[in-house]
Order: structure tokens, then sequence, then C-alpha cells
């Protein structure tokens, strides 16, 4: 048996599932459990807001058959639980605030410690002095960390109660048309609700649609609006006209 | 690529999260700090920026645990620019990582797993450790796992892998005392002979941590627990033979308050120091 082989059979062995055979040896034994506890406990550290709501005996299988189900394939062990929103989707589909809640954990840890970037200056890009032409062209480049899900619940009320440990007053109430937004201004997460066509514009936008285009689908005077409160909140790292130079940080 | 590592007769502790704050309000009695490399490759925000402000105040020397140096897949690429980003930002002491693997077909183990010691093992590491080194600009430090099986098919000890591995790569070596010795109870060896059969030139860095008490007389690598007795005398032992390199207590799992990991500290300073044992 070759190396390669061998270190397939090894993790084959140590990341089996609870109906494969035990372990080989008293020393496989620790190495699986190791490799369980590892994963599990990232999940534990990632969702811990998420754990409390729907309880530990309920949490731990859930992470259990998602560690068994779902291998970690990046090299940073703080990577491990981007599925397990979806997964929580999945088995709570009467209960949407768990998968929301999990979200909204997973992305504002993930926008705490993403690689940093310049934040837009608004005033700066008022004092480019652009021309309605140039507006029209403008395009952003959204801030570190930035997400955005559409959402059936206050979410946010839950996170909010379950941060002051008063969650046993929250009734978690139904969103119609709402969307989660997620990002880091400066050094810190931010996050809110907004409107579902909100969403649909900072999509559009982070996936490259310029402001003209927005006011195609969009009516100005909100389309205005939102522009003056996502530069007041941060929501974007770059902005410039197509055709111009001199992108504005 | 710089050839030596000059060594570092400090004592340090590593960074942890529970620590920040004591490290970033208050001046810590530490001569260096180690950093889990990983927790700040492709990072930004306030965890960034705690670790440059701590570097302000101690060297840091890097560890890594996800290097993966026995793959026979070889390494990652992206991991290695990721992690000399990392070094170029921080200017380490030193860069470390494990002899074990950690990735095989795609999938990460997040543990570290063990090798045979075999010649198609050491060729494997000797190919990797190269082109780590060349792609980092600098040699490595290469620690010694905690193990809890061997292979039938090994052909030589752990330490004389160690040693062929130094002196093939120019790499040095960071001893964990504490593997050491867990190691040597769970497989029967003798610890002393470990720490003769490494070459005492290439030793930087010297690891101390606690483990557990797993069943059928095996002991397990957890770092929650104080250095226990067998560990401190094995460490006498290890700054007779290697003299003055860095020492640290590592910890991860039920972390102290951080005096207490400083008065832990304090009986590794204390010991190094003792007549006929400090070089």
């Amino acid at each position: 048996m070759s190396l390669l082989e061998r270190q397939f059979a090894f993790r084959a062995e140590i990341a089996a599932g609870d109906d494969a055979a035990p372990p080989s040896s008293r020393g496989m034994d620790i190495y699986r459990n190791a490799y369980r506890s590892r994963l599990l406990g990232a999940l534990e550290v990632s969702f811990e807001r998420t754990r409390r709501w729907i309880g530990e005996d309920t949490f731990q299988a859930v992470a259990r058959h998602h560690v068994l189900t779902c291998p970690p394939t990046g090299w940073s062990l703080d990577d491990y639980g981007s599925e397990f929103p979806a997964l929580l989707a999945g088995l709570f589909g009467n209960d949407p605030e768990v998968a929301e809640l999990a979200w909204l954990e997973w992305h504002l840890q993930r926008a705490f410690a993403a690689a940093d970037a310049p934040e837009l200056d608004p005033t700066e890009l008022g004092a480019r002095g652009y021309s309605a032409e140039e507006w029209a062209a403008m395009r952003f480049t959204m801030a570190t960390g930035f997400a955005a899900a559409p959402v059936a619940t206050d979410v946010i009320e839950l996170w909010e109660a379950l941060a002051e440990e008063r969650s046993g007053e929250c009734t978690v109430t139904g969103h119609a048309d709402a969307a989660l937004l997620v990002w880091r201004s400066r050094l810190s997460p931010r996050y809110r609700l907004a409107w579902i066509d909100e969403l649909h514009a900072l999509e559009a936008l982070a996936g490259g649609a310029s402001l003209g285009a927005l006011a195609e689908h969009h009516d100005a005077a909100r389309l205005g609006e939102w522009l003056s409160q996502w530069l007041g909140e941060g929501i974007f790292s770059r902005g410039s006209p197509d055709h111009a130079g001199g992108e504005v940080t | 690529m710089s050839e030596t590592i000059p060594r570092f007769a400090g004592f340090g502790l590593g960074l942890r999260k529970e620590h920040y704050r004591d490290f970033l309000e208050t001046e810590q009695a530490v001569d260096f700090v180690e950093i889990i490399s990983e927790n700040f490759m492709a990072c930004g925000g306030r965890p960034l920026r705690t670790l440059e402000a701590v570097r302000e105040r101690h060297p840091v020397a890097m560890h890594g645990v996800s290097l993966s140096l026995g793959s026979p897949e070889g390494l990652d690429a992206d991991y290695l620019a990721e992690l000399k980003a990392l070094a170029r930002r921080i200017d380490p002491l030193w860069v470390s990582d494990h002899l074990c693997w950690t990735r095989v077909g795609g999938f990460a183990t997040h543990d570290l797993l063990p090798l045979p010691y075999t010649q198609e093992a050491l060729d494997t590491c000797v190919a990797n450790l190269r082109y780590a080194q060349d792609v980092l600009e600098r040699p490595l430090l290469v620690e010694n796992p905690s193990s809890y099986v061997t292979f039938s098919k090994s052909t030589m000890s752990e330490w004389a892998f160690l040693a062929e591995l130094s002196r093939e790569t120019g790499c040095y070596l960071l001893l964990d005392v504490n593997n050491v010795w867990v190691s040597s109870v769970n497989h029967g060896f003798d610890p002393l002979e470990f720490l003769h059969g490494i070459p005492a030139d290439r030793v930087r860095q010297i690891h101390l941590a606690g483990h557990s008490a797993g069943l059928e007389g095996m002991l397990i690598d957890t770092h929650d627990a104080p250095v226990c007795g067998a560990v401190w005398q094995l460490y006498a032992r290890a700054v007779e033979r290697f003299g003055a390199c860095a020492t640290m207590i590592e910890r991860d799992d039920a972390i102290p308050p951080l005096p207490e990991l400083l008065a832990e500290l304090a009986i590794a300073q204390a010991a190094a120091a003792l007549p006929g044992i400090a070089a």
C-alpha cells in the first residue's frame, strides 16, 4: 500500500459514520473521536446562539449529522460550518428563524475577520463632481464581509434577545418580503433588515450593475434614498464610473 | 533563502483570544508569543489589528497546523501564499509546522495525523519541505506530534526520521517535550532515546503542554491541563542537551487566566536556570 493509499484509508476510517465498523485499534478510536469532536467544537463556537435557541440535545444531534455528512475541505477550521445554515433550513422548514439565525451568526463572524478593504468615503465621492452620466455609470464594490439573503422572520429581534439572554421572552414574528444584510464597516460587523427590493438592488450592484441599470427597475427617488443610506452605512468599498479613471475608496 | 535561524533563548506563551485584552492593555512578562498561523491568514479586521498591536511589543513565532508536510499529493500553493503574506506582515522569529499530514483527496482532517517512518514518507516530506522553504524563503521548524498508532512498515524511529529530514532539507526542529512523553508512553519507547536521537544544533524551540489519560493506559495530547511532573523532568533533560532555546507553554483548551500560565512559565524559567542544567 502506498503512502497515499494509506492516507485515504486512514481518513476514511476516522471520518466514517456511525454505521461503519468500529475503529481498528484504540489509537484509531482516539483519532476518530478527535476528528469528530474538533469539528463539533467548531460548530459549537460558530453557532453559539443558534445552539442556545434550539437547545443542546437538538444542536448536538444536528451538528453530529453535519460532521458525518459534510467533511471539511478548507485549511482553516474557522471555515467549517458554511453549509450548516442550509442544513438547518432543510431540517427546520417550519421554523425558518433557526436557519436565519445561523446564517446571521455565520456571516457576522465572517465579516468580523474578513480581509481588510478600504471603505468608500462619501465625502470624497461627492467632491469628485461627477456628471449625471457618470453617476449613471457608477459601479460599486461591496464592503468586506458583505452578505445578503431573504428572510421570513424578524431574526434580528431574536439575535439581540439571545445576546441579552432574554430569548425566553422573545416571540418570533414573521416578516414578509424582508432581507437581512451583513457587512463590515471599519472594524465593526454591521447588520440590518431590508425590504426585498433593496436586496435585489444590492445584489445587482454586487453583481456589477451600474446605478443607471438599477434606475431602470427602481423608482429614482427611492434609489436616491438607498444610495444615501448605503454610503452613510459604509456598505461599499469602492465606487467608480465605468469610463472614468481614479476610482474612489 | 536565509539558511540559518539564530538561537533565541526566551520564554513565551501562545497568544489566545482569551488573553487578547491582557496583552493589549498591559505589558506582559513574556519574551515572545506564538500564534496559530491559520488564525490570522487571509484575515483582517480586529483580529489582525490585535496581532499587529501585540507584535509591536513582542517577537512572534508563527506555528501552523495545516501545511500537511506528509502529503504525497503535494502542498497547497494557495495556503503557502497566504502563509508567506502573513510572514511578510509579521516578520516572525520563525515559521513552524508539524511532521504529519492533514489533507488527502480534497478533504481536510484538522488533526495532526501520523506518518509511517519509511523512505517513501521521508522522500515525500523532504520534497514538500524543500518546496515550502523555497516559497517562504526561509528554513522552517518542524515539530514532532503526539501519536496514537504506529505502522508495521516503519523502518526507522521518529527521531531518526526527524534527524534525516533536517539533514536533507536544512530545516530546524521544534521539540514538543509533552509530545515526546505522550508518544513514548503510547508506543513504549525511551523518551531519552528520542532526545538523544535528534540533532542538538537544530532545535530552536521547545513546547511544553499538558495531556490527559485515555483508556488502556494511552495518553492524549489535549493541551487542556498544566504540565505534569514527568514532562518537567524530561524538559530538564532537554535543556541539558539542547541548551538555551525558546520555550513556551501551549494551552488550547480549558484556558486559565493569564497569570496562571505566567506562573507555569516561571517554572520553566526556573528549571532552565538550575545549576548544571542551563547551557
